[in-house]
């Protein structure tokens, strides 16, 4: 949504067509990796990163 | 060559992020957990303490013993103290290098579609705190910090109403950050729809099935709580942002350069 918002601003569509798919694949990449460590409903996973979900105020138990 | 500069960026800073929060949250929210920890497991599973607010001492004894969590007692978990805190660890580097991938590309596409170099530790922080806000600032206003043994709604519920607000927060500081017009005006519609669909909560409150005095004594850990994780948060995205602004003035530009000069 970033990416919409700015995209009339500075430059033409292919400027952010040229990076889009490194941006956004990293963005995802990302997103996965906490949804694994802080909402994953896997018991072990949970277990492993109790305190960290605490603390970084993701919903627990 | 971007997406590996980008990731490589993530990974370091998440990495002194995560190990930066850690040593904070030591000494200060970890102990408070500890505290909670004692009481944990004093009332019965969530749904039945909302339902059992009255006769819920009867059941005292079922869980006084050494069970401090309400979780399948076959499934693995850390054992206490060394291999706890290095899960705690790397849960934190894991999540702080998540949050860092996201920054990282946010902060080059700023930059990139700005075509000037705007990306330093500077505007990195406020990038950090606007982060902070979208997953800790707004979440928490509607579902506060959670101490081990608090009851609260389903966690689906919860889970789903955290990722709106976050989403929210995200879109809504965008549109008001970055759209000129009218249009501007609906990021504060954006921001305040999560809490006008409301954040679930039982009617009992976070210490409903409780005995009133374990309630009384876990009440008095719920403020100290909170204001440990909003400082813990605070300064993993402070860390977050300058460090990623810092990393994409001095990793990423080079790689976006040779996009801006030849169109």
């Amino acid at each position: 949504m970033q990416q919409q918002a700015t995209l009339h601003i500075a430059r033409p569509k292919s400027a952010l067509l040229a990076i889009a798919m490194p941006v956004l694949t990293a963005a995802l990449l990302g997103a996965v990796i906490v949804y694994g460590v802080g909402f994953s409903p896997i018991a072990a996973a949970h277990n492993a990163a109790h305190d960290a979900r605490h603390v970084n105020v993701f919903p627990c138990h | 060559m971007l997406f590996r500069r980008i990731v490589l960026c993530a990974l370091l800073v998440g990495a002194l992020a995560g190990l930066l929060v850690s040593a904070v949250q030591h000494w200060q929210a970890i102990p408070l957990i500890a505290s909670a920890e004692v009481f944990e497991g004093a009332a019965e599973s969530t749904e039945e303490a909302a339902a059992l607010v009255t006769s819920a001492h009867e059941h005292d004894h079922d869980h006084a013993g050494g069970d401090t969590h309400a979780h399948d007692a076959e499934t693995w978990a850390p054992d206490e103290g060394t291999e706890r805190h290095v899960w705690t660890a790397v849960a934190n580097i894991l999540t702080a290098i998540g949050f860092g991938l996201v920054l990282v590309a946010a902060i080059t596409t700023w930059e990139h579609l700005r075509g000037r170099p705007l990306a330093s530790a500077g505007t990195g922080l406020a990038w950090g705190a606007a982060g902070w806000l979208c997953v800790f600032g707004l979440p928490t206003l509607g579902l506060p910090p959670e101490l081990p043994g608090s009851v609260a709604a389903p966690l689906g519920d919860r889970q789903a109403w955290w990722l709106l607000a976050a989403a929210s927060g995200a879109a809504g500081l965008a549109l008001l950050a970055f759209v000129r017009g009218p249009l501007r005006l609906a990021g504060l519609a954006v921001l305040v729809l999560p809490f006008a669909v409301g954040a679930p909560h039982l009617a009992g409150g976070p210490f409903a099935g409780y005995d009133l005095e374990i309630a009384r004594q876990m009440e008095a850990l719920a403020g100290p709580f909170a204001l440990a994780t909003t400082i813990a948060t605070a300064v993993q995205w402070l860390a977050l942002g300058g460090l990623s602004g810092w990393a994409v003035g001095k990793w990423v530009r080079p790689a976006l350069t040779d996009w801006t000069t030849t169109p």
